[in-house]
C-alpha cells in the first residue's frame, strides 16, 4: 500500500516536470536579453596543474573540470562550497557560485587556482 | 643540507648508467654501448616501486598527518604511473630488463628500509622526508638528464616527461614536507 503511494507520489511529481517543461512560457523580450543563457567554460586538469582560469564566469554558468593526466585529482573549494573528484579521464561538471574562490588539489597539495565567478 | 648515504647510493646507482653511456662504441660493434628502452622501463619502474615501498613503510610508521598524506600521495601517484609503465611496455610488447643500475636502485633501497625501520615518532618523519628529497632529486636528474635522452621510443620518452613533471612536484611537496618537520 505504501509502495503504491510512492510510486504515485513519483507519477505526479514526474508529470508536474513534464508540464513544466513541455509547456514553458515565453518571457518578454526585455527580459530574454538581460538572462543571457548559462555558459560551459572548460578548465582541464593535466601534469599536476590546474589550466588557465576562465575570465567572465558568471553565477549559473557551467564549469567543466576535465582530468587529461595520468593520476586521479581533486577540484576542491577551499571554503568548501564544493569538492569534485577527476579520475584520469574524467570530465565533472558543477554550477558556479558567485564569488572567488581558492580551488586545490586534496591529493596534491601543490596544485592551487583561484577561480572568480561574477 | 647533509645528503644522506641513501642518496648517494641512488646517486651512485644512476651514475652506472652514465658511466655505460660514457664508454666508447668498441670499433667492431655495431650498436653504441647504451641503455635500451627495455632497461630504462625497468629502472623507471624500479624507482617507482621504491617508492611505494618507502610509502608502506611510512603508512605504518608514522603518526604525523602531513608525513600521512604525502605518503599517501606517493603511494597513489608511483603505483598509477608504474601502472601506465606496464601497460605502454605491453603494448609496445617489450619485456621489461633488470641491470646493474635497478639492481643497485634496489639494494640501497632495501638497506634504506631497514635503517628507517629502526627510527621512530619524529626522527622517522624527518628521516622519511629527508629521503623523499634526495630521492626525487636524484631520480628526477636521472630522468632529465639520462633517461629521456636515451629513450629511443617516442611513447615511453613521452611518459618519462610526463613523470618527470608529477616528480617535480613530489620533490616540490617533499621539499615542504621536510621544511615543516624542522
Amino acid at each position: 500500500m505504501r509502495r503504491t503511494m510512492m510510486v504515485f507520489a513519483s507519477l505526479l511529481a514526474m508529470g508536474g516536470w513534464a508540464v513544466a517543461t513541455a509547456a514553458p512560457t515565453k518571457p518578454p523580450a526585455a527580459v530574454r536579453s538581460a538572462t543571457p543563457a548559462p555558459q560551459v567554460h572548460v578548465i582541464v586538469v593535466d601534469t599536476m596543474q590546474y589550466g588557465p582560469m576562465p575570465t567572465g564566469v558568471r553565477a549559473g554558468d557551467i564549469i567543466e573540470w576535465v582530468n587529461r593526466g595520468l593520476l586521479e585529482h581533486t577540484a576542491t573549494a577551499r571554503d568548501g562550497r564544493f569538492d569534485i573528484d577527476l579520475k584520469p579521464g574524467a570530465t565533472v561538471r558543477m554550477k558556479a557560485m558567485a564569488g572567488t574562490v581558492e580551488v586545490y588539489c586534496r591529493f596534491h597539495p601543490t596544485m592551487v587556482a583561484t577561480l572568480v565567478v561574477k | 643540507m647533509k645528503k644522506s648515504l641513501f642518496a648517494l647510493a641512488i646517486a651512485l646507482a644512476f651514475g652506472t648508467v652514465a658511466s655505460v653511456q660514457a664508454q666508447p662504441a668498441p670499433a667492431a660493434a655495431t650498436a653504441p654501448a647504451t641503455i635500451n628502452d627495455a632497461q630504462i622501463a625497468h629502472i623507471a619502474y624500479t624507482a617507482g616501486a621504491i617508492d611505494v615501498t618507502a610509502a608502506k613503510q611510512a603508512l605504518k610508521k608514522s603518526h604525523n598527518k602531513a608525513v600521512l598524506a604525502f605518503a599517501e600521495e606517493m603511494q597513489r601517484d608511483h603505483a598509477a604511473v608504474n601502472e601506465q609503465a606496464l601497460a605502454l611496455c605491453k603494448k609496445l610488447g617489450v619485456t621489461p630488463a633488470d641491470n646493474p643500475t635497478s639492481q643497485a636502485l634496489a639494494k640501497a633501497a632495501a638497506a634504506e628500509q631497514v635503517k628507517l625501520a629502526a627510527l621512530s615518532g619524529a626522527a622517522y618523519d624527518k628521516a622519511y622526508a629527508a629521503n623523499e628529497v634526495a630521492f626525487h632529486q636524484t631520480v628526477n636528474k636521472a630522468l632529465s638528464g639520462t633517461l629521456i635522452p636515451s629513450a629511443r621510443n617516442e611513447e615511453l620518452k613521452s611518459l618519462l616527461e610526463t613523470g618527470l613533471k608529477l616528480f617535480e612536484s613530489h620533490q616540490m611537496h617533499a621539499e615542504h614536507l621536510a621544511q615543516s618537520l624542522k
